[in-house]
This record gives structure tokens, C-alpha cells and sequence, in this order.
């Protein structure tokens, strides 16, 4: 199923829930799209906006953050930062023409590894479904 | 009103209330000012004041984080803000500043002037016009026809933060334009619309930094343009790497730009660098009700947080699921 | 001699055979690529990047890396596809490529430069009068109505232009269209004013190096790059790989002497610790070293520092300065 047209998608997984949401998903053997590449961290609030800003300007088709469901953050309050700049940042990236679906934030827990290939299926398809891919990094 | 501001500069220096002054004289030409540094009480002949005085004064605070002393300086109303945004960020000390507010009539848009007259010896400002001096006439213009374009929606014209105020304290308005006005202008556009505007004003960036090094808010000991490891941004100057450039600085100005405009000023490419920024200010203000630079109290928006936040939620179902 | 009307069907012709650059309105005017002489503006004073990006791009690969087999492998970069003119360009930038040749073709050749520079005819434009208020090229004894370092210069006359032809290749570009090209009447050349030589200040910067101006100056700098990069004759660059140890490019990209990071060596020293040695050294460079070298002062007078420095800074004025304060 895996094809050289499926858009690249760098997923950031806190360590306490949405990477082990990941873990269920790949020991459920559930299918999803191949092209994604998971970043643990360890809190979704470690994820710097600038991360998403430079993964989003070398060519990557899509930045996503996972991290627990408000009022689960292991670090108690750390995804309610999340959430306040995953906001801002998705407006300030829409606004110089970067596409909403490239950029999302979603909640998963370590119980949800259906959700997780849900999720990336959904997101792969969104992408996909934008006029082309990302310009790769320029050429000298 | 210049000279009122000489004499208060002169007793702070000569009473040693201050270590030295930042104010605004003549440059090279009458209608080019530049930034000065007042040391001894007889150097105060050279502050000038009028609406050529663009530039936003408070940068030169961060020279003084190293020093004891006190510093003086004069801010417009929009320059005010940069103060409290200094303190709240501890880069200075409210009580090392003494501020000299000064009632701004409005700035002038160099290039405006340029256009309509030559030759022109002063401007002043008075009630809705500027008063053009040009050789032996004076020309009364009405302020639309002139004013820089940030000023159409001031809020602050005269500074809310002061220890000595200069002249009158009415407030004026300018125009009736809403302030992010030229933000929802884009944000009609279509996305690819944007991102062809963008793209076209991001490729012309020559990376000069003035932008970052003008800003009153770019106080990093180092910047994050220049670390090497890791190493956010290469020098190369494509369309992408100025795009992250754009991008990070405006993430940066997030609850910081006080929309002094120094950056779309200085810029020498002409790239409108405040619709960028007060798409950031604009999100800032609706979602989390925050404008920088108001009270050293507020806490920047993103150092806070609630468990249950009504503003974001209308918007949540685009951001979380 | 050409009329006005019929400069534009020239450089059409001309863009045929050449790859035609001109100055554009690309939200500031800058000399670009043109296809046709429509996108072309005329009534401009000067370009706000100098011509020196056409010869030495901000941005510019040099070859190409990868690794196989365990030998490296290159790839040349750059070289151009076809022969380029350039329209438009001012006596005084015209002479700073003379400046630029100095350094891009010492002891060694830069042959990405002169690739460049050899395959580039320009057409030059006489200054139009007035200048503008921060030009002051005739104070650096330059003509702005010179044909020096072009291959033909065109002097605004009203209705037409004179045009001076001083090379071959000049006079290949006028030969694509002889028709439109007609005899001069004597005289018809104006001569440049002028202004207060300035020229001094190349003897009197050297006793200057432990002056309190370069402090005093310094405060008001913000240490930006503005005015190295928009410098005719800066020409400073950094070289950096971009990619991994497996494969990627080479790219010099313009460097500014007032960047911080400019002098940082690897452990974090930094010889020019401070604002004040960082400005003094732009100004020694100007008016010291360039002369030391190349026996010729290191500015062209276009003014494109004090138009555009971000506080005023105006390079007139710190020339003045130098000669006041100065001793031979």
C-alpha cells in the first residue's frame, strides 16, 4: 500500500501517552500509511514551534503533535501550553499561505493506538488531497 | 516643546540623575533625524523633537543591562510600551529609566513627504494638518495625507508611561481604520493567494537582520539565527530559508510587537513585515484577550494557561480532536 | 545617438540574443532578468541592491558532494548558459566592479566571479540631475557621466540619448540595431560636477585607530547588515555545507562585517568583541585597507548606506568627521 505519492508526515508522540498509543497501533497490527516518522518526546509542550517552522520550510509534508488528553498530561498542565500555542501557530502558518492540514494537533492516549492509525490515515489523506506536495529544498 | 525637553535633559545631567540621554537630532539633512546620546548639559542644544522621528528609542536600552547608572530617554506613545514589555521581560529596571513622554502629533511617511514636496526644511505638526515648511512658504496638509501608515490606528499617542510628560496630554485618533484592517484584508484571500503574496515578498529578503536588530524585543544574548548547533537556519538565502526566518521571528514577536513599525521602516527591500506581525498581535488579542506592553502585571499569553479556555474552543475543533 | 522611442525596440532586440538584466520594480527597484524590455523601469535613481549580486550572487552553489563507493564525488555548479547585458547600471557601481575585478582577480582568480563578470556586457545610464541627496560619488572623484568599466553609456539628452560606445562588445550590441542609431553633433557631451573632494580621508582614517568616534558611533549602530549588503563594494562571504557527510552542496553567501558571529572563532572568541571595532573595522576597510591594497579608495559614493542605514548613519558625515579629527 505504500506508495512514493503518500505525503511525508513528521509526528511528535509524548512519551507518556500518544507514543505509546503508537506502540498499541503498530503491536495491534493495525494498518496505516508507511510514510510517517515519529518523534518521541517527551511532552508535547517540548515540541518548539520552531520544529514544526523548520520541518514545514525543508520539505516535510506535514508536522503532527500528539500528546495526552487535556487534564492527562503527565506533567500535569504541560499540553494546556500545547494547546495555546498549537493555536497561534497554526494561524500565523495559514496566514503566509501553509495550508491548515499540514500542521494539526491531536490528543492520544496510551489506551488509543486505534485512534492513532486512524488519525494518521486521516491526516495522510488530507494532505494528499492538497494541490501537490510541498516544494523539496532548493536546488543550487 | 524641544525646548522644554533640553531643559529637563540638562538639570538631569547636571543634577547626575542620570548617566546620559537618548534623544533624537538633526542628521545628515533636516528631514533625517538620527538617534543621540546626551553625556554633559551643553550637549543639549542638539535634541531636536518633531514628526521625523521615527525611530523607537527604547532599543537603546539594552545597552545599558551591563551599566548601574541611569539612562533617560524620550518615547512617543508607541515606544512606551517597548518600556513595560522590557521590565516585565527583566531586561531593565523600571527605576534606572527615567522617561521623558512626549505628546506625539503623528508621524511623518518619509517617502510621503518626499512625494508630494521637495525640498521641504521642517514639519510640524498642529491639530489635523502638519505644517510643511518649504524655503520661505508653509504648506498646511492635512495628516491623512502623510502620516505613516501605523499611525492611522493609534491607540497610544502620547505615552502612558512617563516620569516627566512634555506639552498636552489630548489623546488624538487618526482615521477610523480598524488596526488590523490591512490583516483581514489577507486573510480574505484564498490560501494560495497568501502564499503567493508571501513567497513574493519572503524571495526579495536580503537577510540583512535589520528587522531583528531594530526590534526593541530581540534581546536574546543569542539569537537563534546565529546558533550553529543546533543550527535553525542555514545562511543561504532561498525562498524557504527566508520563509523559516519570517516565520520563527514572527512566532517570537508572539505577545512581544508593540507595533512600533521599526521593522517595516527599516526594511530595505520593502517587505510589509507589519502584516505579519499583527496577525500574531491580532490572534494574541482575541484569543487571550493579552496586548503587550500595557501593565508590567499581565502575564505573557504563553507562560499561562486554563484547564477550560471559551475563546480557544470556538476554534478548537480545527486544532484538536 | 538613439531616440528615446526607439531605445526599447534596442533592448528587445538585444534580449534575443543576450540574456537581458535590467532594473525592475520588484517592490523596490533591482536589477533582474528581463524578457522583455516592458518589464523595464527608466525613471529610477538606482537600484537598492547593487549590481554586485549579478557577479556575486548572496546565494551561490558551488559544486555539489556526494559519497559512493568510498570516493567523493563533485559536481561543478555554476557557469552561465548564455552571454548576459546588463541595462542600466550607474557610473558609480560601474566602478565599483572595477574595484570588485581587484579583488576577485589578485593572486588568485575567482573564476565563479569572473565567469560571471567576463560574460556580462554592460550598458551603462548616466546619473540623472539632480543626484540624489545621499549620492556623492563626485566628492570620490567619479563622473556620473563617465563611461568608465561600460561598454556603452547612455547620457539622457530629453528626447534621446548619447550614446558612447567604448569596446567591442559594446559595439556588437549597437550593431544588432545600427539602424536605429544615429550621429552625434559636437559637444553634445555633458561634464559631471565636481563636488568637494573627500578624498583625504584615505590619509588621515590610519592615525584614527584608538579615536573615542568608533564608540561613540557604535552606540547608535545596531549592527546590521544593510550597509555591507547593500554595498557596491563589499564583498565579504562565508562558505557553508549544506546537506550531510553523504551528500550536499557548497554555497558562498554574502557575509557582513557587523554581524557579531562575523570574527567568532570555534571556542567562542571573538577578536572584534564589540560594536565599536566592528564599525571601526568597515571604515578602516573602506578608506585604509582597500587603498593599501588596491591604491584606490574602497568606496564609490553611491550612498546606499546612508539612504538606507536603519538609524541614520550617514557615511558623509563620518568621512568628515575622520578628516577633522585626523592627522596626516
Amino acid at each position: 500500500m505504500a506508495s512514493d505519492d503518500d505525503p511525508t508526515i513528521l509526528v511528535f508522540a509524548c512519551n507518556w501517552c500518544s507514543y505509546a498509543g503508537a506502540d498499541l497501533a503498530g503491536v495491534s497490527r493495525l494498518e496505516m500509511p508507511p510514510h510517517c516518522r515519529v518523534v518521541r518526546v517527551m511532552c508535547s509542550a517540548r515540541v518548539r514551534p520552531e520544529f514544526v517552522i523548520a520541518a514545514l520550510s525543508r520539505g516535510l509534508d506535514g508536522v503532527v503533535v500528539l500528546g495526552c488528553h487535556p487534564g492527562d498530561c503527565h506533567y500535569s498542565e504541560g499540553n494546556y501550553y500545547t494547546r495555546r500555542r498549537a493555536l497561534l501557530l497554526k494561524e500565523l502558518l495559514e496566514h503566509v499561505g501553509i495550508e491548515p492540514e499540514r500542521f494539526q494537533l491531536r490528543w492520544i492516549s496510551a489506551s488509543e493506538g486505534a485512534k492513532f492509525a486512524q488519525t494518521i490515515t486521516e491526516i495522510t489523506g488530507e494532505i494528499k488531497a492538497l494541490d501537490g506536495r510541498r516544494e523539496p529544498p532548493p536546488e543550487g | 516643546m524641544e525646548q522644554e525637553l533640553r531643559e529637563i535633559v540638562r538639570k538631569l545631567l547636571e543634577e547626575g540623575a542620570i548617566e546620559y540621554f537618548i534623544g533624537y537630532a538633526e542628521g545628515f539633512e533636516p528631514l533625517h533625524t538620527t538617534p543621540c546620546f546626551i553625556e554633559r548639559g551643553e550637549q543639549v542644544q542638539a535634541l531636536v523633537w518633531s514628526p521625523l522621528c521615527p525611530y523607537n528609542l527604547a532599543r537603546y536600552l539594552h545597552q545599558m543591562k551591563n551599566g548601574a547608572g541611569k539612562v533617560g530617554l524620550v518615547v512617543k506613545g508607541c515606544d512606551a510600551r517597548a518600556i513595560v514589555e522590557l521590565v516585565k521581560g527583566n531586561q531593565i529596571q523600571r527605576e534606572r529609566v527615567v522617561v521623558v513622554g512626549i505628546p506625539c502629533q503623528g508621524q511623518v511617511d518619509l517617502a510621503k513627504l518626499e512625494d508630494a514636496f521637495e525640498g521641504v526644511e521642517a514639519v510640524e505638526g498642529k491639530g489635523d494638518t502638519f505644517l510643511v515648511t518649504v524655503g520661505e512658504k508653509v504648506h498646511s496638509v492635512e495628516k491623512e495625507r502623510l502620516l505613516r501608515e501605523k499611525c492611522f490606528s493609534c491607540r497610544h499617542p502620547i505615552s502612558f508611561e512617563y516620569d516627566f510628560v512634555l506639552g498636552e496630554m489630548s489623546p488624538l485618533v487618526y482615521g477610523s481604520e480598524s488596526e488590523f484592517a490591512m490583516v483581514e484584508e489577507l486573510e480574505r484571500l484564498p490560501v494560495e493567494e497568501r502564499r503567493a503574496f508571501w513567497r513574493a515578498q519572503f524571495e526579495r529578503c536580503i537577510r540583512c537582520y535589520a528587522c531583528r536588530d531594530i526590534c526593541y524585543a530581540c534581546y536574546c544574548q543569542e539569537c537563534i539565527f546565529e546558533s550553529k548547533a543546533p543550527r535553525w537556519l542555514e545562511k543561504t538565502t532561498t525562498p524557504l530559508d527566508n520563509q523559516t526566518y519570517h516565520l520563527i521571528r514572527a512566532w517570537h514577536m508572539v505577545g512581544r510587537c508593540i507595533d512600533c513599525g521599526e521593522c517595516e521602516r527599516v526594511c530595505p527591500v520593502g517587505i510589509p513585515l507589519r502584516r505579519l506581525y499583527k496577525k500574531v498581535e491580532k490572534e494574541v488579542e482575541q484569543l487571550f484577550d493579552y496586548r503587550a506592553g500595557m501593565r508590567v502585571e499581565d502575564l505573557p499569553p504563553l507562560v499561562t494557561f486554563a484547564a477550560e479556555e471559551p475563546a480557544l474552543s470556538s476554534r478548537q475543533d480545527r486544532s484538536e480532536r | 545617438m538613439i531616440k528615446k522611442a526607439h531605445l526599447t525596440q534596442w533592448l528587445d532586440r538585444v534580449a534575443q540574443g543576450y540574456d537581458l538584466f535590467g532594473p525592475v520594480l520588484d517592490g523596490v527597484v533591482q536589477f533582474e532578468r528581463v524578457n522583455s524590455s516592458d518589464q523595464l523601469v527608466f525613471d529610477y535613481a538606482n537600484s537598492v541592491v547593487p549590481p554586485k549580486n549579478l557577479f556575486l550572487p548572496q546565494t551561490e552553489c558551488l559544486f555539489a558532494f556526494r559519497r559512493e563507493e568510498g570516493s567523493i564525488i563533485l559536481e561543478p555548479r555554476g557557469g552561465l548558459e548564455r552571454e548576459r547585458v546588463l541595462f542600466g547600471i550607474r557610473p558609480c557601481d560601474a566602478r565599483s566592479l572595477l574595484l570588485l575585478d581587484e579583488v576577485f582577480n589578485s593572486d588568485l582568480e575567482d573564476t565563479y566571479y569572473q565567469e560571471k563578470r567576463r560574460g556580462t556586457i554592460l550598458i551603462g545610464l548616466a546619473c540623472p540631475s539632480p543626484p540624489q541627496r545621499t549620492c556623492f560619488c563626485t566628492s570620490l572623484g567619479i563622473d556620473p557621466l563617465s563611461p568608465e568599466g561600460v561598454d556603452v553609456l547612455l547620457t539622457d539628452l530629453g528626447d534621446r540619448y548619447l550614446v558612447e560606445v567604448t569596446t567591442e562588445k559594446g559595439e556588437e550590441l549597437v550593431g544588432l540595431s545600427q539602424e536605429l542609431f544615429f550621429p552625434s553633433a559636437e559637444g553634445e557631451k555633458l561634464k559631471g560636477e565636481k563636488g568637494k573632494s573627500l578624498e583625504e580621508v584615505g590619509e588621515k582614517i590610519g592615525s584614527l585607530w584608538e579615536d573615542g568616534y568608533w564608540r561613540e558611533l557604535s552606540r547608535r549602530c545596531l549592527g546590521c547588515g544593510v550597509c555591507t549588503y547593500l554595498c557596491p563594494t563589499c564583498h565579504c562571504f562565508d562558505l557553508t555545507d549544506v546537506g550531510s557527510t553523504l551528500s550536499g552542496k557548497r554555497f558562498r553567501c554574502w557575509d557582513s562585517c557587523m554581524f557579531a558571529d562575523f570574527t567568532r572563532m570555534a571556542g567562542g572568541v571573538n577578536p572584534r568583541p564589540t560594536g565599536k571595532e566592528r564599525v571601526r573595522q568597515r571604515y578602516f576597510d573602506k578608506f585604509s585597507y582597500f587603498p593599501e591594497q588596491y591604491g584606490v579608495l574602497g568606496c564609490v559614493g553611491c550612498g546606499r548606506c546612508s539612504q538606507y542605514c536603519p538609524m541614520g548613519i550617514d557615511i558623509r558625515t563620518i568621512i568628515n568627521e575622520v578628516i577633522a579629527r585626523g592627522a596626516k
